[in-house]
């Protein structure tokens, strides 16, 4: 699983974008769409206007026409067209003749930016034509202006920018804290998924989150890391049973000869550093071929078993008793100040050997052991040397028990 | 020029002062005959125009076709005022009669020539009310009670109006014509 490269954006990043461009999108949209219909609007109130102002201009004109008063011509123009809106006048003869005209008098917003919009704006004068009865007297021209729609323009645009800095403002913060919703808990699932992966850790949850399908997400995770934790826990159990599989003996249940082994060398290892004695006790069970000729296999196992149960009710917890093979057994014995201390435990073997145990069979039966014991670091320092030790002097006591003579052993019926 | 001003601004307050009630007198104190003889025949045109602008825009109770114009007395402008076209068609049939309030008898447009002012009173006296348009030529103060006065000048024909004459004449006329007389409004 590799970790996320410096150069993919973080979600964070990809959301401030998408929201940035969703804002100037709808903004931009917005704007643009007021603007045109508010331009479209204003138009066409001004288109009327112009008709209006035409309209108006030829009925007042229109006296003046038939005296021939250029004078009161101008007057009426200037008493009509004078209210806005109005680039020019015209009063035309039927000819074509100017009789009379007017323009609005320039402020200062005129540009030829103005005279270019107000030509975009108003490509043809709106146009009356001035008649009594079925006379016509002449034509009236009105010019549009664009300083009204200029000046809506201009307003629209500062409107529709400081819109666009309020929205973006506004929505940084709802974008946060979207961010923060849906972020946080992604990160808990990232950090629980990290600490799973390095730290073995498969008891940690995703804690539940305010969105479904972070929620549902959540769930599915902890159902998976609760699967994990099922096959991780049998593992764990079932490497401890090859282990201990490996390590024991299947049918006394005691510590074979690995890890008899172990055991020793660590307690050599501790008597070094703490520089206490220790002891290792080598034991066999007196004629245990015997018992396997005359009573069979079964009846060596569960002498075996008895022997192990003896001796590992016969030895504090801190000793440790293991079967080396066959009826080889063994004990290493936790450091002590005094050497009656491990006569002690021969002793309390021995008694614990007088009680009989049962055969498959159902007879009854006791067996007893020859013990040797060997001292670290009386009697060896080496492993090796220590069992040795105590092997022979086992077989000592052994040979010393048979010139003893005629106690019995063995089984008795 | 500037005292002929001051002339029509006096008469203006002396009319505020002691005018008849609820009439409003846009009549000037020039006066009577100073520098209004009709000159030549040359002006029949332009008065023809004014004339028929006048006609054009006064409303009777019950227009005639055609509409009679009668020229009462010496008439120095009259020329052409029978080539007057009404823009809805309407001719207009020129008379010429006699100044007695007798002969004026079916006159839509009563055109006044060169009468004395105790005769064109009278005149205008008998068709008060009446529903007949009333044109002074030789009054350009407009002291005779006519409802128009014409009014030559060196460079200009134009035309005054009484205001009162015309409210109490039966006639409706367009209130955009009242712009265009002199000193109107």
């Amino acid at each position: 699983m590799a970790r996320p490269s410096r150069s993919l954006p973080t979600l964070r990043q990809l959301l401030a974008g998408v929201h940035m461009r969703l804002i100037l999108f709808t903004v931009a949209l917005a704007t643009a769409s007021l603007l045109l219909s508010g331009m479209m609007v204003i138009r066409n109130y001004a288109a009327r206007n112009l008709q209006l102002t035409a309209h108006t201009v030829a009925y007042t004109v229109e006296p003046a026409l038939v005296f021939g008063d250029r004078a009161a011509m101008l007057e009426g123009i200037v008493s009509v067209a004078g209210v806005g809106g109005v680039d020019r006048v015209e009063l035309r003869e039927p000819g074509g003749a100017v009789l009379a005209a007017w323009e609005h008098p320039h402020g200062d917003l005129h540009s030829p930016f103005e005279d270019f919009a107000n030509g975009l704006l108003w490509p043809r004068p709106a146009r009356h034509v001035v008649q009594r009865g079925d006379r016509v007297l002449g034509e009236v021209r009105v010019y549009g202006n664009s300083e009204g729609v200029l000046r809506y323009v201009l307003s629209g645009a500062i409107i529709a920018l400081s819109c666009l800095g309020l929205t973006v403002i506004a929505t940084r913060i709802l974008a946060r804290r979207l961010q923060h919703d849906v972020i946080e808990p992604l990160d808990h699932v990232a950090a629980i998924a990290h600490a799973v992966r390095s730290d073995r850790a498969f008891e940690k949850r995703v804690p539940a989150s305010g969105i479904a399908e972070i929620d549902q997400f959540g769930q599915d995770f902890n159902a998976l890391l609760a699967e994990l934790q099922g096959w991780h826990a049998g593992l764990t159990s079932e490497n401890a049973e090859l282990a201990r599989r490996a390590t024991h003996d299947g049918l006394t249940g005691l510590g074979n000869r690995v890890l008899f082994e172990q055991v020793l060398g660590e307690a050599i290892g501790a008597s070094v550093r703490s520089d206490v004695a220790f002891a290792v006790l080598y034991l066999d069970i007196d004629d245990f071929k015997s018992i396997n000729d005359r009573h069979g296999h079964a009846a060596g196992d569960a002498a075996l078993i008895a022997v192990a149960e003896r001796l590992r009710s016969s030895i504090r917890h801190v000793d440790s008793a293991f079967r080396l093979g066959g009826d080889e057994f063994a004990v290493v014995l936790a450091p002590f100040h005094n050497r009656a201390h491990v006569d002690g435990v021969v002793a309390r073997i021995h008694l614990a050997m007088e009680r009989s145990f049962r055969l498959p069979s159902g007879l009854f039966a006791r067996s007893t052991v020859s013990v040797g014991v060997a001292v670290y670091p009386d009697d060896g320092v080496s492993p090796v040397d220590l069992l040795r030790r105590a092997d022979a002097a086992m077989y000592q006591m052994k040979r010393h028990a048979r010139c003893e003579g005629e106690t019995g052993h063995g089984a008795d019926a | 020029m500037a005292l002929h001003g001051f002339l029509i601004l006096a008469a203006a307050l002396a009319a505020d002062t002691s005018g008849p009630a609820g009439a409003v007198e846009l009549v000037s104190a020039a006066g009577e005959g100073a520098g209004a003889a009709p000159r030549g025949e040359s002006l029949a045109p332009e008065t023809a125009r004014i004339v028929g602008g006048i006609i054009e825009y006064t409303r009777w109770p019950a227009p005639g076709t055609p509409l009679t114009l009668c020229v009462a007395g010496n008439a120095a402008q009259a020329g052409r005022l029978d080539a007057i076209r009404l823009a809805d068609g309407r001719a207009v049939q020129r008379r010429q009669v006699a100044p007695l309030p007798l002969a004026i008898v079916g006159c839509q447009v009563l055109y006044i020539g060169t009468v004395d002012p105790a005769t064109t009173r009278q005149l205008v006296g008998a068709v008060r009310g009446k529903g007949v348009l009333t044109i002074a030529e030789a009054d350009p103060a407009c002291r005779s009670q006519a409802m128009f006065c014409m009014n030559y000048e060196p460079r200009a024909v134009s035309f005054r109006m009484n205001i009162d004459a015309i409210a109490r004449s039966g006639l409706r006329v367009d209130p955009r014509v009242l712009r265009l007389a002199e000193g109107g409004f």
